[in-house]
């Protein structure tokens, strides 16, 4: 849905020839290193002048998207049974793993709430199918967001973009824990209610060196990567005891 | 100082694992226990997830044995026969716990299913230890020889089939306690991520009637491959081993084992035991609470699905 809005108005781009906006990423590959702990991004633009509307061209209000991929996410309820808490029902649902938007202003001042639901805007404007065990979506997916926001996954700063007459930065926090993948960052243009321009950037997160290495040692050869960990072990804690005998 | 751990796909300090590893270490030193079914739950209160947890401490236990066994066969304190029999039996219970995992982990169980089997364990094992620290002490205070077990007890192992001769051990007896007993650690290694060795060892000793000075290092005998055959299928059937978790607890671990000797020698038996018995309590309950406590969200998101 989103994404056929997105393409729809990338399509028709030229209908919004007069009024420009150029983006780019301080960088499109951010690799995971073993001392990652999380880190940033910066979104630059700048919005173009077009000389036969005038400086009213520059004015409107600018939102940031940055998404990262789908994934199937499953939140679970606890029910209380026989005085114990135990995962009852459960949902399943594609979301985006990584979401973060900002904005000059709060969202609900650019516009309407439909609008926002089309582009999803706004954390509680994202959009998905959700398959819940006990009949009731909404909750699981507002319990998804909730943990996402702790784990600094999601986020939304509605004063984020910061604008100095026709240029404009944003600072996108990586956390941590962020998962790997394409991403794709989504600048838009808004007046008076409406997207007037629109621009899409990917870029990438991938664990990187050893760690990546170690990862897909993990996934593809299993049964070398547990026999190579328990030799490891066993070396590692054999060799150490002679620092033992030694001392 | 973060590291990043590349199968949990986050970010710990390292000082702080290597300082669990450490302190757990110094706890087996100091009592004489494997350690494992400490781990786990310390690293499930850090935030690793449990299923990463049970896995990785696994392949700590293998680490930090092998130098134990090796010092064992070297005295000859290793019945290799009896060893092999509850290897054997200890694989295919570790596989059939690995199988386990992986169902509960289907059903979206595997964090209850890890924290109820350490709480029955745990509170049982906690409670004969307080039981038995107190009446050695209280017999102590009596003035009455502590181990008031009758030799002339009764024998019904004897009566089962399948003989076998251990010599090590000096035995003569069935087969199926020794492979009962290490299918059951072997399903304990897979689904808690536990040596099994303070289940074993009294076992060994009361049921077997194994020669306490061969109980020790064929216990190691076993529990090394049996911990390190539940590292692997983990690895293989959930993805769920992280080496540089594991090198880091086995660093802490080896250090923590040589200086918790050096203190448990000062201290009396009956001491440890008691405060051993109150660790283990302590731990237990703290896992029982969260069952029985409102949590703070009823919903939850599942990590690693």
């Amino acid at each position: 849905m989103r994404t056929l809005a997105l393409a729809c108005l990338l399509f028709f781009a030229p209908a919004f020839a007069e009024q420009g906006l150029t983006s780019m990423l301080s960088q499109d590959y951010l690799q995971i290193y073993s001392n990652f702990q999380g880190s940033e991004i910066t979104v630059f633009g700048a919005l173009e002048n077009s000389s036969d509307v005038g400086p009213d061209s520059l004015k409107g209000q600018i939102v940031v998207v940055v998404r990262g991929p789908d994934a199937l996410q499953t939140v679970r309820k606890k029910e209380r049974v026989a005085g114990i808490w135990i995962n009852r029902a459960r949902a399943k649902m594609w979301l985006p793993s990584y979401y973060f938007v900002a904005s000059t202003a709060p969202l609900a001042n650019i516009a309407s709430g439909e609008t926002l639901r089309r582009y999803e805007l706004g954390l509680n404007n994202l959009q998905a199918e959700v398959v819940a065990s006990d009949g009731s979506a909404r909750p699981y997916q507002a319990a998804l967001v909730r943990a996402q926001q702790k784990s600094g996954l999601y986020r939304e700063n509605p004063a984020g973009v910061e604008q100095q007459s026709t240029a404009f930065r944003v600072h996108v926090p990586v956390p941590a824990s962020v998962p790997r993948g394409s991403y794709t960052v989504e600048v838009y243009l808004f007046r008076d209610g409406n997207v007037i321009a629109a621009q899409s950037t990917p870029f990438y997160v991938d664990q990187a060196g050893f760690e990546r290495r170690l990862f897909e040692f993990a996934h593809q050869k299993p049964l070398y990567y547990g026999v190579a960990t328990v030799l490891m072990g066993i070396l590692l804690g054999w060799g150490s005891t002679f620092f033992f005998k030694r001392s | 100082m973060e590291i990043y751990l590349p199968i949990a796909q986050m970010s710990v300090h390292w000082l702080i694992v290597l300082g669990l590893g450490f302190g757990v270490g110094f706890l087996s030193g100091v009592f004489g226990i494997g350690g494992g079914f400490l781990l786990t739950p310390v690293l499930i209160f850090y935030g690793i997830p449990p299923g990463v947890a049970v896995a990785t401490t696994a392949s700590q236990i293998a680490g930090v044995t092998f130098s134990g066994v090796l010092t064992h066969w070297k005295r000859g304190t290793v019945d290799f026969k009896m060893g092999l029999v509850m290897v054997i039996a200890g694989l295919v219970g570790s596989a059939a716990g690995v199988w386990i995992f992986a169902v509960l982990r289907r059903m979206g169980q595997v964090e209850f299913g890890v924290q109820a089997s350490y709480v029955i364990l745990l509170g049982s094992v906690g409670a004969m230890m307080l039981n038995e620290s107190i009446r050695t002490w209280r017999a102590r205070k009596e003035g009455r020889p502590s181990h008031g077990r009758s030799s002339g007890q009764h024998h019904w192992i004897h009566g089962l089939p399948l003989k076998m001769r251990f010599r090590q051990s000096r035995l003569y007896i069935s087969a199926i306690p020794p492979v009962v007993l290490g299918f059951i650690v072997g399903v304990l290694s897979a689904v808690l991520g536990v040596g099994g060795a303070f289940l074993m060892v009294p076992a060994m000793i009361y049921m077997l009637r194994m020669p306490t000075n061969v109980v020790v290092g064929t216990s190691m005998f076993q529990v090394l491959f049996v911990s390190a055959s539940t590292t692997i299928l983990h690895a293989v059937d959930n993805f769920t081993v992280d080496v540089v978790l594991g090198m880091i607890l086995i660093l802490g671990g080896v250090f923590g084992v040589q200086f918790g000797v050096r203190w448990g020698a000062k201290l009396r038996g009956e001491e440890l035991r008691f405060l051993m018995a109150l660790l283990v309590l302590a731990v237990g309950i703290g896992m029982a609470l969260q069952f029985v406590l409102r949590p703070e969200d009823v919903y939850s998101l599942s990590g690693l699905s």
